[in-house]
C-alpha cells in the first residue's frame, strides 16, 4: 500500500520542521483530531479491555446465536460474545500494527539515514537495494513467507516488518540528505561534530514528524497486511486478531447462517482504524510538504463588495485628491 | 533515439530485478526448516516414496548445484512439477493464470474508469459536496479488507441481483444437452462479476484518491495559473492542461500500487472460491504443495516487475523531459 | 483630458484567514496609464503589488475579495468581478508571470500554448495559428522553427521571451509583467528589458512592470509608484523617485539598492512591514522610517501632490503639519 496522497515520485525533502510542528499540524487538522482521537480510543480499548472482559473464547451460548441484550452483537460460531472477541482482538491486531510499523521504521529507518548521511557508493548500493525490493510484489512475499515460517505471531511481524521497510527508507533518504546539506549541520559539522552526533542531535529531530507521519501510516498497512495472512489460515493459532474474526465467520459458514454480526463488526474495525490512520498520516505529511491550500481552479469565484463609506475602511488616503464633496472627508479622517 | 539510455537502464534494471525475484524465491523456499517433501500430505506418501522423490527432486543435492540446476530449468521455462498431482507446475497453473486475468481485467477496467472520473471531478470541483464525495468514498474503499468486503457482498448484494458466489461456472450447464457457446460465455462471466467487482471496488478507492491528488498537484502549477490567464474555462484547464500533466503521477503511483492488486486478488478467489492462481496458491498452502507455491509467486513476481517495466516506458512516453 | 487606457481606482483585495479574519492586502491603490505607457509598481516582497496585477485579471483564489473599479477604455471590468472580467483576460490585458519558466506546460510545445490563446478567442487557427506563432517568436528573437520545441528545450532567458510572445497572442493592450527577470542573469536581464520596451513603443502597449528590483524599473519605466503594506506611498516620474523623492520609504529604498557601479553602501531598512490582518494606525511606515514627528503614529497621511503628476502619502508633505516636523 502506498501513500495516495503524496503525487511526487521521488519524496520531496520536506521544509524545515520546528519544534511542536506535529502538535500544530495535528491540531490545525479536525481530520487528524479526529484520527488520533479513534486511534488513542482503540489502543485504550486494546490494552483495558481485555482485562474487563476476560478470557473471549469461551462459549457462552449457542452458535451464532443473534444479538440480545447481553449480548449485543451475538456470537460467533463457536458460541463466544462477539463484543469480548473484538475487544481482544483489538489489542491483538493494532500489537501487530505497531510492531510490525516499528521493525520497518528501524529496518527502513537505518537504511535511509544510512543511505542519506554517507551518500556516495553507500548511497548507491542502498539504493538499488531499495530498488529491487520495492518492485517484488508485497502481498504474495508475504503470503508465501507466511505460508513458509508462519504461524506465530512474532514472526509474523517479523515478516510484515520487513516486508515494508522499503517506503521508509526512501522518505528519511531524501529527507536527511537534504538536512545534511543545510547550514546549520555544517556548522556543527565544522565545529567538530562527530557523526554520530550530527545525526542524533541535528538529523533525527528534524525527521521526526516524517517518521511519525510514515508510521502511522505504516500500522495502517500492516493492520490491514495481517487480515490477508489470517485470513489465509496463517496466522497465529492462538491469537485473535480482527483479520482471525473475518476468518473464523468465513471458514464457520456465517454467510449461511446469515449472522452477520459475526463479520460486519470486524471489518468495520479495522476499516475505522484503518481510515483513521490514513487521516492522521496525511494530515501530517500534508503539514510538511504543503500544497496550495487554494489551487488556480475553483469552482468558486473571489467576490466583489462595495467600499464601506464609513466604517473600518475609511476612503483610500491614496486616491488622487478628487473634486467634490467626497474629497472633504478623505484624508483628514483621523483614526483614534 | 531519444532516451534509448533511459529504456535500455529501465530494462536492464528489469532484468536484474527479475534475477533478485528468482534467487529470492530460491532462497525462501530452501530456507525452510526441514525441506518441502518432508511436510508433503499425500496419500502415498510413506517414507519411502518420500525419499525417492527427495532424491528425484534433487533435494538431497548441496544448496548450490540445487540453485543452478533451478535456473537451468528456469531458462527451458520448466517450473517443476506438482507435489500433488502428476503434472507440471506450469501446467497446473497456466489455466488459473487465465482465469484471473480474466476476472483482474474486468475489475480493474472497472476501478480506472470510475477511479479517474471521479478523482477529476473531485479536483475540478474543488471544496464543494462532489470532491467530498469523491474524497470519502476512496478514502472508505480503500480502508476496506477486500475479503471483508467479498464477504459483505455476498451476504447483501448476491442474493439481491442473483449473481452466482463460487466457482467459474454453473455444475449444470451442459449435462442436458450440449449449451450454446454464448451461454457458457454468459455464464463465466456472470461468475466474473462479483469478485472482479470486489477487486475493483477497493482498487477504484485507491485510484480515486491517486488521481485526485495528482490533479490537485497539477492544478496548482504556475501553467494552471497561465491557463486561466490566457481565458480558459475551469473545465478547459482542468481537461488540457490538468489531466494530460497528472498522467505523469498517476502512472507512478499506479505503479507502486500493482503489489497491491497483485495480493488482494488472492483473497477475494478464496471468498468466491473464483478458480484462479489466488485459490491455487491457497490451496497449495494448505496442501504444502511447494513447487506449486514457488511457480505462482514466481509468476506474480514476474508479471509484477513486467508492469512496472510497462509503466516506466509509459512514463517515458508521456514525459518529453527525459532526454537521457 | 483624455481617458487614460486604463485606470485602476481605489483597489482593494482582502483574503479570508482561517479562523475567520481577514488579510487586507491591499489597501486602496490607484493609477492609470494611457496606450504605449510603463508604469513601475515596486516595493519589498509581500507589498501587495503581485495582488494588485492579479486584481487586474481577476485571477485571485475564491477566499479573495474585491472593492475598487477597473477602467478598461471607460469601461469598469470589475463591475460584477468573475462575469465582466473574463471576457477581457488575454484579448486586452495580458500577463507575464513571476519565474515564468513554470509558466508553459512541460508536456506541451510551445508552439501549442501560443496557438491555444489565438484559438480560443477566435483570432486565427490551425495552420494559420501556427504561422502568426512563428512570426510572434521572431518579433521577441526566437527562430519560428522553434515553435515545435518542449518548453524544457529551452534556456531561462528564451523561455520568458517565448512566454512574451504568447502574451501577445491576442494583441492585447495592456501587458503586466510579474518579476520578468528574476532569476535570470545581468545579460539576459537586459535583453528581456530592451524587448519590453521595444515592444511598448512598436505596439502600443501600456506595460505595468512589478518588480522589487529598482534598476530593473530604471531602465524600462518613465513613471512608477513605491507600494508598502498594501497602499502606494509615493508616485511619479521616476527621475523624482530617484532624484527627489518625497517619502523617507523611496529614499531609503532606493539607498538600499547597490548602485550599478558600485558606488554608496548598501543600507537596509531595519524592522518589518505590518501586519496586513489588522488596522494600521496612523502611517504603516512609522514604525520603521527615520523622519517620524507627531502625527504619523495617530494620523494617516493624506495622498498630496508634491509636484506635476507627483503623488506622495507623507505627513512631511502636508504644509498644515509641516511646521510641527
Amino acid at each position: 500500500m502506498s501513500s495516495a496522497f503524496t503525487a511526487a515520485e521521488a519524496p520531496e525533502a520536506t521544509a524545515e520542521s520546528r519544534p511542536g510542528f506535529l502538535r500544530t499540524a495535528i491540531l490545525g487538522e479536525p481530520q487528524a483530531i479526529v484520527g488520533i482521537v479513534v486511534i488513542i480510543a482503540f489502543i485504550l480499548i486494546g490494552v483495558i479491555g481485555p482485562f474487563v472482559t476476560g478470557d473471549a473464547k469461551t462459549k457462552v451460548g449457542t452458535v451464532f446465536q443473534h444479538p440480545s441484550g447481553s449480548h449485543p452483537l451475538g456470537l460467533d460460531g463457536g458460541g463466544a460474545d462477539m463484543v469480548r472477541l473484538l475487544v481482544n482482538g483489538a489489542r491483538v491486531s493494532l500489537l501487530v500494527g505497531f510492531a510490525a510499523a516499528f521493525v520497518s521504521i528501524l529496518i527502513g529507518g537505518v537504511v535511509g539515514v544510512l543511505a542519506g548521511f554517507f551518500g556516495g557508493k553507500t548511497d548507491i548500493a542502498l539504493m538499488r537495494l531499495t530498488d529491487y525490493f520495492l518492485v517484488i510484489p508485497d502481498v504474495p512475499l508475504m503470503i508465501v513467507a507466511a505460508a513458509l515460517f508462519g504461524r506465530s505471531l512474532r514472526n509474523i511481524i517479523l515478516i510484515i516488518g520487513i516486508i515494508y521497510w522499503t517506503t521508509t527508507a526512501r522518505l528519511l533518504r531524501a529527507q536527511v540528505k537534504s538536512i545534511r546539506e543545510r547550514i546549520y549541520v555544517r556548522r556543527a559539522r565544522a565545529m567538530g561534530a562527530g557523526n554520530s552526533r550530527l545525526v542524533f542531535r541535528h538529523i533525527l529531530p528534524q525527521v521526526a514528524p516524517l517518521v511519525v507521519a510514515n508510521t502511522v501510516l505504516l500500522v495502517a498497512t500492516a493492520i490491514f497486511a495481517e487480515t490477508f495472512i489470517t485470513f489465509l489460515g496463517l496466522g497465529d493459532p492462538s491469537a485473535i486478531s480482527w483479520g482471525r474474526l473475518i476468518e473464523n465467520a468465513f471458514t464457520d459458514d456465517a454467510i449461511l447462517n446469515n449472522a452477520w454480526w459475526a463479520i460486519v463488526p470486524p471489518g468495520v474495525c479495522v476499516a475505522i482504524v484503518v481510515l483513521a490512520a490514513t487521516m492522521t498520516g496525511a494530515a501530517i505529511e500534508e503539514a510538511l510538504n504543503p500544497r496550495l491550500a487554494v489551487g488556480h481552479l475553483s469552482v468558486r469565484r473571489f467576490r466583489m463588495r462595495v467600499l464601506p463609506s464609513v466604517g473600518r475602511v475609511e476612503p483610500s488616503a491614496t486616491l488622487p485628491p478628487p473634486t467634490g464633496a467626497a474629497g472633504a472627508t478623505s484624508g483628514k479622517g483621523a483614526k483614534r | 533515439m531519444r532516451g534509448a539510455n533511459y529504456v535500455l537502464k529501465r530494462l536492464s534494471f528489469a532484468v536484474v530485478t527479475i534475477f533478485v525475484a528468482i534467487t529470492l524465491n530460491f532462497v525462501l523456499f530452501r530456507a525452510v526448516p526441514g525441506d518441502a517433501v518432508q511436510s508433503l500430505r499425500c496419500r502415498q506418501c510413506t517414507i519411502q516414496f518420500k525419499a525417492a522423490l527427495r532424491k528425484e527432486l534433487g533435494l538431497d543435492q548441496s544448496k548450490w548445484t540445487q540453485y543452478t540446476v533451478y535456473l537451468k530449468n528456469l531458462a527451458h521455462g520448466d517450473l517443476g512439477q506438482s507435489l500433488r498431482f502428476q503434472d507440471s507446475v506450469w501446467s497446473e497453473l497456466l489455466p488459473s493464470i487465465k482465469n484471473t486475468m480474466a476476472m483482474l481485467a474486468l475489475g480493474t477496467v472497472f476501478s480506472i474508469v470510475f477511479g479517474v472520473i471521479v478523482g477529476v471531478i473531485s479536483a475540478w470541483r474543488r471544496g464543494t459536496i462532489a470532491d467530498k464525495v469523491g474524497l470519502w468514498s476512496g478514502l472508505v474503499f480503500y480502508s476496506l479488507p477486500p475479503q471483508w468486503l467479498g464477504l459483505m457482498i455476498v451476504l447483501y448484494v448476491a442474493g439481491a441481483i442473483g449473481l452466482p458466489t463460487s466457482g467459474i461456472k454453473d455444475p449444470t450447464l451442459g449435462i442436458l444437452g450440449d449449451a450454446s457457446t454464448w451461454t457458457l460465455f454468459v455464464d463465466r462471466v456472470r461468475h466474473m462479476i462479483l469478485p472482479a467487482a470486489t477487486v475493483g471496488l477497493v482498487l477504484y478507492g485507491e485510484y480515486a484518491l491517486i488521481v485526485r491528488s495528482a490533479m490537485l498537484e497539477t492544478l496548482g502549477e504556475d501553467y494552471a495559473l497561465t491557463a486561466r490567464a490566457k481565458g480558459l474555462s475551469n473545465w478547459a484547464t482542468v481537461w488540457r492542461h490538468g489531466l494530460r500533466n497528472a498522467l505523469l503521477p498517476i502512472v507512478t503511483l499506479v505503479a507502486l500500487s500493482l503489489g497491491f492488486i497483485i495480493g488482494g486478488f488472492i483473497t477475494v478467489e478464496y471468498v468466491f472460491s473464483y478458480p484462479g492462481i489466488g485459490l491455487q496458491i491457497v490451496e497449495a498452502i494448505d496442501q504444502r504443495d511447494f513447487p506449486i507455491l514457488q511457480g505462482a509467486f514466481l509468476l506474480l513476481a514476474l508479471s509484477v516487475i513486467l508492469l512496472n517495466l510497462l509503466a516506466d516506458l509509459l512514463y517515458f512516453k508521456l514525459d518529453p523531459r527525459i532526454t537521457e | 483630458m483624455n481617458e487614460p487606457l486604463i485606470r485602476v481606482e481605489n483597489l482593494h483585495v482582502w483574503f479570508d484567514l482561517k479562523g475567520g479574519t481577514e488579510l487586507h492586502a491591499v489597501r486602496g491603490v490607484s493609477f492609470a496609464l494611457e496606450r504605449g505607457e510603463r508604469f513601475g509598481l515596486v516595493g519589498e516582497s509581500g507589498c501587495g503589488k503581485t495582488t494588485t496585477i492579479l486584481a487586474l485579471m481577476g485571477l485571485l483564489p475564491p477566499n479573495a475579495s474585491v472593492a475598487g473599479a477597473v477602467y478598461l477604455d471607460g469601461e469598469n471590468i470589475l463591475e460584477r468581478g468573475e462575469e465582466t472580467v473574463s471576457p477581457h483576460r488575454w484579448k486586452d490585458i495580458a500577463m507575464i508571470f513571476q519565474g515564468a519558466m513554470n509558466a508553459f506546460n512541460p508536456v506541451k510545445t510551445v508552439g501549442k500554448q501560443i496557438v491555444e490563446p489565438m484559438e480560443l478567442h477566435e483570432i486565427a487557427e490551425g495552420k494559420d495559428a501556427w504561422k502568426r506563432a512563428g512570426e510572434l517568436l521572431e518579433t521577441v528573437g526566437i527562430a519560428a522553427s522553434r515553435a515545435r520545441r518542449y518548453p524544457h528545450e529551452f534556456s531561462g532567458g528564451m523561455r520568458q521571451r517565448a512566454a512574451i510572445a504568447m502574451s501577445l497572442a491576442c494583441h492585447p493592450k495592456v501587458l503586466l509583467a510579474d518579476e520578468p527577470t528574476t532569476a535570470l542573469d545581468v545579460m539576459v536581464q537586459a535583453q528581456i528589458l530592451e524587448l519590453l520596451v521595444g515592444l511598448s513603443n512598436d505596439f502600443g502597449l501600456a506595460l505595468v512592470l512589478v518588480t522589487h528590483d529598482l534598476p530593473v524599473v530604471a531602465q524600462v519605466c518613465e513613471q512608477a509608484a513605491v507600494m508598502y503594506a498594501g497602499e502606494i506611498m509615493e508616485s511619479g516620474p521616476l527621475e523624482g523617485l530617484y532624484h527627489d523623492p518625497r517619502h523617507p520609504y523611496t529614499r531609503l529604498l532606493f539607498a538600499a539598492t547597490p548602485d550599478l557601479y558600485g558606488e554608496g553602501e548598501v543600507v537596509s531598512i531595519p524592522g518589518a512591514p505590518p501586519r496586513l490582518d489588522r488596522e494600521i494606525q496612523g502611517c504603516p511606515f512609522a514604525p520603521r522610517c527615520d523622519r517620524t514627528f507627531a502625527p504619523c503614529h495617530d494620523v494617516k497621511p493624506r495622498y498630496l501632490a508634491v509636484g506635476p503628476d507627483r503623488h506622495a502619502a507623507c505627513h512631511l508633505n502636508d504644509p498644515a503639519l509641516a511646521k510641527a516636523s
